[in-house]
């Protein structure tokens, strides 16, 4: 079966910006992903591009198998989308919002829609403009719910909530992938969100993807060495290097270690998965400075 | 898609139904009430007839119709195809502005789906529109068309109104998806109306077709320009040359008899080059002719305004 997403050296350029640049990722059917990276890495131009609404400047964006502009009559149907701002038509009333679900999406699953409308205290009658932060973010998600897609895109999703409503939100995503048979990509800046949620992870930084994998396997390899300066390179030979940090003559390690790391003269911390992304963003923030400087 | 176009153009529907409703209430009657004066008053014999009676019949006639014939004359009707037009523009425009598209978009129908549904909605109201606002017109002036001509009110009949409703519609949606503030958009797209408009009723309109043009001496009646569109009709000489040096001639041709005046030789005018007239005029049987050249310019402008939009909307990223 083909992956939920495929992404091969996917660029988008506005003008002579790279919003992002040579992404590569595959994210297989099934998995809930979260797509980490500091604000301007490039997240939201990469699911806009997934669900055709943004076209590629470069390399070539799959998903469920499909180009998503070519294809779109074929793609859309199968993909939801959630976009940052949750738009709605805030003169709409929520019957009337889920009218507009009725009437565009041929797998439109009207019960559903109205046992979750039902189940979040809302009633019907109710203008969306008149809405809480959280339940517009809430109805937004029944409407991309409720089309039965295969592949789920929600963009900064819980960016604009608070802790409550962040709670209940991604509540009713993980209900939603418990239901059926769903991928789900979420995208954040804040990893604490996405955590208890997601299994895998793909870090975008500086507009590339940095790391992509699932999350067991990314916290089972990287290690924190701290041992002798002078045999830092030793250890860059056998291991990647995330990060690293000199003090005068000991060194601090972040490495995503290839095998075991057994060394006497290294002592080995395990890291949990946020420091893992920030030693990934902290590199990317260095090198940003570089980039400045030079 | 039906459904959802209809829903978010319903407020706008909806104030030109009631601009439309508002001129039939107001039209309708005097209408009615013109059209029976008409017979009653025997104003159908004073077509064509330049008499003094006629003029007198003619003028108690425009008088006892009322005021709204006035205010029609004033212009400012013309407006108001433009306010609808620009009108029918807003839901689209709101919907690009507030980045709401991108709900419409990621649902199952392609963009080309969207926005084809949504511009023939917009047009098939701005055409319907256009035609009731011509039709009430129409109807209305059916009198005073019969004694002024049909060029009179040109543009309120047939199908002029509806190439000026589309032409809005299609002036906002251009502005509009270059701007992207639809609050400026519309005010710039109707200012670009209003000016189109006043260039070629003013201007354009009478070169489209090369204007017919006679020159007449004082024994002849002239060709028959009562319900000709007459561009400029001035005093002459015999060659159609404007004619200057009327103040000199007229006093050398004056005929007195000592005490007082008398009257003016038309013989000696004739002698002395004075006493033609020359009239630059597009004549009645040119009026369907007019109608169509102006249709086509402004539905035509119109549709290439409507198709860029649709480019650049299915482009955006």
């Amino acid at each position: 079966m083909t992956a939920a997403l495929v992404t091969d050296g996917l660029g988008k350029r506005y003008g002579s910006q790279w919003a992002l640049r040579d992404c590569t990722l595959e994210i297989p059917r099934g998995s809930v992903t979260a797509l980490v990276g500091p604000n301007g890495a490039g997240k939201t131009t990469l699911l806009r591009m997934a669900v055709g609404l943004t076209r590629p400047s470069a390399g070539s964006v799959r998903v469920l198998g499909l180009d998503p502009h070519v294809d779109a009559a074929e793609a859309l149907p199968r993909v939801g989308f959630l976009a940052q701002e949750h738009p709605l038509y805030g003169g709409f009333t929520i019957a009337e919002m889920l009218r507009v679900g009725r009437e565009l999406n041929p797998g439109w699953d009207e019960e559903a829609a109205r046992a979750r409308i039902a189940e979040l205290d809302l009633p019907l009658k109710k203008k969306v403009r008149s809405l809480s932060g959280g339940q517009r973010a809430q109805v937004a998600l029944t409407l991309a719910l409720a089309k039965r897609p295969e592949l789920l895109l929600l963009d900064e999703p819980v960016a604009s909530l608070d802790p409550l409503a962040r709670r209940e939100f991604m509540q009713t995503v993980v209900e939603a992938v418990a239901d059926r048979e769903l991928t789900v990509v979420l995208s954040s800046h804040i990893l604490a969100d996405l955590e208890r949620v997601c299994d895998r992870l793909v870090i975008l930084a500086v507009g590339r993807t940095q790391l992509a994998g699932s999350i067991e396997e990314i916290v089972a390899s990287h290690r924190l060495l701290t041992g002798p300066r002078d045999e830092a390179e030793d250890v860059a030979r056998l291991h990647d290097v995330v990060r690293e940090s000199h003090a005068e003559r000991q060194t601090t390690l972040v490495v995503r270690a290839n095998g075991h790391v057994y060394d006497a003269r290294w002592t080995v911390h395990e890291l949990d998965l946020e420091e893992i992304v920030l030693a990934y963003l902290g590199q990317d923030a260095a090198r940003r400075r570089e980039a400045v400087l030079s | 898609m039906i459904w959802l176009s209809w829903r978010q153009q319903r407020t706008e529907t909806l104030i030109a139904a009631a601009i439309l409703a508002l001129l039939t209430v107001a039209f309708v009657p005097a209408g009615i009430h013109a059209a029976d004066l008409y017979v009653q008053q025997h104003v159908a014999r004073c077509v064509d007839r330049q008499t003094q009676a006629c003029g007198f019949v003619v003028g108690n006639y425009v008088l006892n119709t009322g005021v709204l014939r006035g205010l029609l004359d004033s212009g400012w009707f013309n407006l108001i195809p433009g306010l609808i037009g620009v009108a029918l523009a807003t839901p689209i425009l709101l919907d690009l502005e507030n980045g709401v598209v991108r709900l419409a978009w990621t649902q199952s129908i392609t963009r080309r789906h969207w926005i084809g549904t949504k511009l023939g909605f917009a047009v098939g109201t701005a055409v319907l529109a256009g035609a009731g606002f011509s039709a009430l017109f129409t109807w209305y002036e059916i009198p005073f068309d019969r004694i002024f001509g049909r060029w009179d009110k040109f543009d309120f009949e047939w199908l002029a109104p509806v190439g000026y409703t589309l032409f809005a519609l299609g002036l906002a949606l251009a502005v509009g998806v270059l701007v992207r503030r639809s609050a400026a958009a519309l005010v710039v797209a109707y200012g670009a109306y209003v000016a189109a408009r006043l260039f070629v009723q003013y201007w354009l309109r009478q070169h489209l077709v090369a204007p017919l043009s006679a020159t007449w001496g004082p024994r002849s009646a002239g060709p028959n320009l009562s319900s000709a569109w007459v561009i400029s009709q001035v005093p002459s000489d015999k060659a159609g040359h404007p004619f200057s040096g009327g103040a000199q001639v007229f006093q050398a041709c004056v005929r007195s008899n000592g005490d007082g005046f008398k009257g003016v030789s038309q013989a000696c005018m004739a002698r002395h080059g004075a006493g033609f007239t020359h009239a630059v005029y597009q004549p009645a049987s040119r009026f369907w002719e007019f109608q169509g050249i102006e249709f086509a310019l402004f539905a035509g402008v119109a549709l290439l305004l409507i198709s860029f939009a649709a480019w650049r909307v299915l482009r955006t990223d």
